[in-house]
C-alpha cells in the first residue's frame, strides 16, 4: 500500500495510536488522579495528531482546533477535574462492575470490532489519515465501555471525555476536521458539560455521602 | 428573517434577563410576553413557509421548510401553555417553601436556554450545529430535572446527563461520518453539512458510509427520543422533573429529537433504497411500543405511567416513519403533534395531582373526581387520548399508522438475519403479523393504562385532603389542550394540513 510508506501517514498512525494506547491505561488505572492525567496525556496526542495533520495537509484551521483541544481539554477540564477529586477526597476505585484484566481483554475485542466495522468504507478515505479512521471508532467504543464499567460519577466523565476524543480524532482522519462552527460549538459543550459534572459531583457528594454512581439505586420499577 | 430573529434571541434575553429580576410576579410576566411573541413570530413563519416553501436566512445558518416548521409549532404552543401552567404551579412551589424564591429566577433561565437549544437545534442548517443544540439541550436540562434537589431527583440528573451524553457522542460520530462522505462530493468547504447543500447531492453520496451513519445517528439521537433499549433514563427523568419540565421533555423534547432522525433519514433514504432506514426504524418503534406497553402494566407510580407511556407513543410514531409512504408518514407527524398536547396534559395533571395529595403512588391517590373536578376531567380527558379512544385526535392518527401498516407493500419479501440465516415471509403475512401484534398490546395498553387512571379518579379522598377545586391560571392551558384534542379528532386547519402534507413531502423522498 503507498500510503503506508509515506512518512507522513506513518507518523499519523503513530500518534493515533498512542491516543488508543492511553484507553487502555486508562482502562488497567485504578487511580483516579492518574486516569485524569491519562486523559489530559490523550488530549496533547490528540492535539500532536491534529497538528500534525494540519502541517501536512496546510489546512490552516486544524490548527486552531488543536490550539482550542490543548487550552479546553489539556489544560482546562482535567483541572477542573483534580479540583473535584481533591474537594471529595476520593482517591481509588475500589469496586468496578468488571475487573481489569477482563476489562482489557474487552477492549482488545472492541478494537477488533471497530476494524472489521469500518473496513467497507476505509478505502474512501484520505490517503494520508484513512487508518485513523477505525482507530477512532475503538477509542469511541472503549470510552463507551469505560463509562459502564466504572462506578465513579469522576471515571464516567471521563469515560465520557474519551469518547469525545475518539469523535474528535474521527473528524480529523476523515475530513480533516469539521466545520469550524461546528469544531467551537463541540468545544464549548464539552467545556459546560465539564463544569456541569464538577457542579453535580458537589451535590451528588452532599446528598449521597459519595460520588460512587452504584449507590444511586432509589429509583427503579 | 425579523420572525426567525424573534425566535432565536428572544429566550436568550428572557433567560439572562430573568437571571436579574427578583419579584416573581414580572417572571412570570417575562416569560409568558416573551412566548407570545415567540407564537407570533411563528405564526408569521409559518405564513411565509407556506407562501415560498422554505426559508434559508440569517447568511445560511437556519434553514425552515415545513417539516422544521411543523416542529416549531409544537414548540411554540406546549411552550405558550407551559408557561402560563408554570404561573400557578411554581408560585405555588414557592409559597409551600419547597423552592427557595430566589431559586425562581434561575429556574427561568435554565428554561428559557433548553427553549432556544430546541429551537436552534430545529432551524440549524448545519447537522453539526444540530448536534450542538441537541447537546446544549441535555444540559440545560439537567439541572431542571434535579430542580428539587431530592435525593431521587439528582440520581434521575445524574442518570440522565450521562446517559444522553453518551448516546449523543455516538450520534456526532454519526454526523462525522455523513460529512466523511459529502466532503468527498463537496469538497473541503464549510458548507459540506449544510441540509440545503446535502439535499442537492444525497444521492451521489457513498452508501456504505451513509449505512454507518445513520445507524450511529438513529441510535445516538435515538436515546434522547427515549427508544428502547436506550430508554432507561427517560421514566426516571420524567418522574423526578418539576411537572412543567416533564410537560416540555416529554411532549417537545422528544419530537425535536424525532426531528433530528428524520432529517438524517430524508438524506440516507436517496442514497439508498427506503427499506434500510423504514426496516430500523420499524424494529426500534415496535421494540419501544411492546417494551412500554408490557412496563405500563407494573407502573405504581402516576408519572413514571405517563413516561412509559411517551416511549410507546415514540415508538408508535417510529412505526409510522419506518413503514413510510404517504399515509405512514403523515400519520406519524400528526401522531408527534397529537402526542405533544395529550402528553403536555397529563403531565399538567400530575402536577396538579402531585400538589394536592403530595405522592406520586397511584395507591396513594383516590378520588381525583372530588377533590379536583377539573383536573378529573382533564385526566380522564388525557387517558382516553393516550391509550388512542375516539374522538380524541391520537386515535386519528394511530389509525392512520395502523391502516399504513396493513396496506404497506414490502418490497423485498426477504429477511437477512445476520449474515447466514435468510428468511423468506411473504409481504402479507409480515404486514398481518405486525399488524396482530400492535392491535394485541394496543388492548393491553388500553386495559392497564385506564384500570390505573379510573383507580385514581373514583373513589373517596383520602382523609385530610382538601376537596373542591377553584380556577387558577395554570387551569386555562388544560382546558385549551381537551378542546385541541377534541377538535384535532374532529378536523384538520387548513394551514396545519397543507404544513404537514408539506413536511411528508421532505421526508418521503421517492
Amino acid at each position: 500500500m503507498p500510503a503506508s510508506t509515506h512518512l507522513g501517514s506513518q507518523l499519523v498512525d503513530l500518534c493515533s495510536v498512542l491516543l488508543l494506547l492511553c484507553c487502555f491505561a486508562i482502562v488497567a488505572q485504578r487511580r483516579l488522579s492518574a486516569c485524569v492525567d491519562l486523559f489530559a496525556l490523550q488530549s496533547a496526542f490528540l492535539a500532536a495528531t491534529a497538528a500534525l495533520v494540519a502541517f501536512l495537509t496546510g489546512h490552516k484551521h486544524i490548527y486552531f482546533a488543536a490550539a482550542l483541544t490543548i487550552v479546553i481539554k489539556v489544560i482546562v477540564l482535567p483541572r477542573i477535574l483534580r479540583k473535584v477529586i481533591e474537594r471529595l477526597n476520593v482517591s481509588r476505585e475500589l469496586g468496578m462492575n468488571i475487573n481489569i484484566p477482563a476489562g482489557l481483554l474487552i477492549c482488545g475485542a472492541l478494537v477488533v470490532i471497530a476494524f472489521f466495522i469500518t473496513q467497507p468504507i476505509i478505502p474512501l478515505g484520505y490517503l494520508l489519515t484513512r487508518d485513523s479512521l477505525a482507530i477512532a471508532l475503538a477509542i469511541i467504543l472503549i470510552g463507551f465501555f469505560t463509562m459502564i464499567a466504572r462506578q465513579k460519577a469522576i471515571t464516567q466523565m471521563v469515560g465520557f471525555l474519551v469518547m469525545e476524543n475518539g469523535v474528535f480524532l474521527g473528524a480529523t482522519a476523515a475530513a480533516y476536521g469539521m466545520p469550524l462552527i461546528v469544531e467551537l460549538g463541540v468545544f464549548f459543550d464539552v467545556l459546560v458539560a465539564g463544569l456541569i459534572v464538577g457542579i453535580y459531583t458537589h451535590r451528588l457528594q452532599d446528598a449521597f455521602d459519595s460520588v460512587d454512581t452504584s449507590t444511586l439505586t432509589v429509583l427503579k420499577e | 428573517m425579523w420572525s426567525m430573529i424573534v425566535l432565536l434571541t428572544g429566550p436568550v434575553l428572557a433567560g439572562f434577563l430573568s437571571l436579574v429580576i427578583h419579584r416573581a410576579r414580572v417572571l412570570h410576566v417575562v416569560n409568558f410576553s416573551t412566548m407570545l411573541a415567540l407564537a407570533a413570530a411563528e405564526t408569521l413563519l409559518t405564513r411565509q413557509v407556506l407562501a415560498e416553501g422554505s426559508v434559508t436566512t440569517l447568511g445560511g445558518f437556519v434553514y425552515v421548510d415545513a417539516l422544521s416548521d411543523f416542529i416549531l409549532v409544537i414548540i411554540t404552543a406546549v411552550g405558550l401553555s407551559c408557561s402560563l401552567y408554570m404561573w400557578s404551579y411554581m408560585d405555588d412551589r414557592v409559597a409551600r417553601g419547597i423552592i427557595a424564591p430566589k431559586r425562581l429566577g434561575h429556574f427561568f433561565f435554565l428554561f428559557h436556554m433548553f427553549l432556544f437549544a430546541m429551537v436552534a437545534a430545529t432551524v440549524a442548517n448545519s447537522l453539526g450545529v444540530q448536534w450542538v443544540a441537541l447537546e446544549g439541550t441535555t444540559l440545560a436540562t439537567t439541572f431542571l430535572i434535579a430542580f428539587f434537589r431530592r435525593r431521587e431527583s439528582l440520581e434521575a440528573g445524574w442518570k440522565y446527563l450521562i446517559l444522553c451524553s453518551v448516546g449523543i457522542a455516538l450520534a456526532l460520530f454519526g454526523v462525522v461520518l455523513t460529512y466523511y462522505s459529502s466532503v468527498r462530493v463537496l469538497g473541503d468547504a464549510s458548507s459540506a453539512l449544510n441540509i440545503t447543500a446535502l439535499i442537492g447531492v444525497a444521492n451521489q453520496l457513498d452508501p456504505n458510509v451513509l449505512k454507518l451513519a445513520f445507524i450511529f445517528i438513529l441510535v445516538g439521537y435515538g436515546t434522547k427520543v427515549g427508544l428502547v433499549p436506550m430508554h432507561t433514563w427517560l421514566p426516571d427523568a420524567y418522574s423526578e422533573a418539576p411537572a412543567p419540565i416533564a410537560a416540555m421533555l416529554a411532549g417537545v423534547l422528544e419530537t425535536v429529537a424525532v426531528y433530528t432522525v428524520l432529517r438524517s433519514k430524508a438524506l440516507v433514504d436517496q442514497a439508498l433504497p427506503p427499506e434500510f432506514t423504514g426496516n430500523l426504524l420499524l424494529t426500534f418503534g415496535l421494540l419501544s411500543f411492546i417494551v412500554a406497553t408490557l412496563f405500563i402494566l407494573i407502573q405504581h407510580n402516576y408519572k413514571r405511567l405517563f413516561a412509559y407511556s411517551s416511549i410507546e407513543h415514540m415508538g408508535l410514531a417510529m412505526i409510522g416513519f419506518g413503514v413510510g409512504g404517504m399515509v405512514g408518514t403523515f400519520g406519524g407527524l400528526f401522531h408527534l403533534l397529537n402526542h405533544a398536547v395529550a402528553k403536555a396534559l397529563a403531565f399538567f395533571v400530575a402536577g396538579n395531582i402531585h400538589r394536592r395529595f403530595d405522592t406520586l403512588e397511584i395507591d396513594g391517590v383516590r378520588g381525583v373526581a372530588r377533590a379536583q373536578p377539573i383536573t378529573a376531567v382533564a385526566i380522564l380527558v388525557a387517558g382516553c387520548a393516550l391509550v388512542g379512544l375516539p374522538p380524541f385526535s391520537p386515535f386519528v392518527s394511530e389509525l392512520l399508522i395502523v391502516s399504513a401498516v396493513a396496506a404497506q407493500d414490502f418490497a423485498s419479501d426477504t429477511m437477512h438475519v445476520g449474515r447466514f440465516v435468510t428468511m423468506t415471509i411473504s409481504d402479507e403475512m409480515r404486514s398481518l403479523g405486525i399488524v396482530a401484534l400492535f392491535l394485541l398490546f394496543a388492548v393491553v395498553l388500553f386495559g392497564g393504562f385506564m384500570f390505573r387512571i379510573g383507580a385514581m379518579v373514583w373513589g373517596t379522598p383520602p382523609a385530610g385532603i382538601a376537596q373542591g377545586e377553584s380556577w387558577t391560571v395554570g387551569h386555562v392551558p388544560l382546558m385549551i389542550m381537551i378542546v385541541a384534542l377534541l377538535g384535532l379528532g374532529f378536523m384538520l386547519p387548513e394551514p396545519i394540513q397543507t404544513l404537514l402534507t408539506r413536511a411528508v413531502n421532505v421526508i418521503v423522498v421517492r
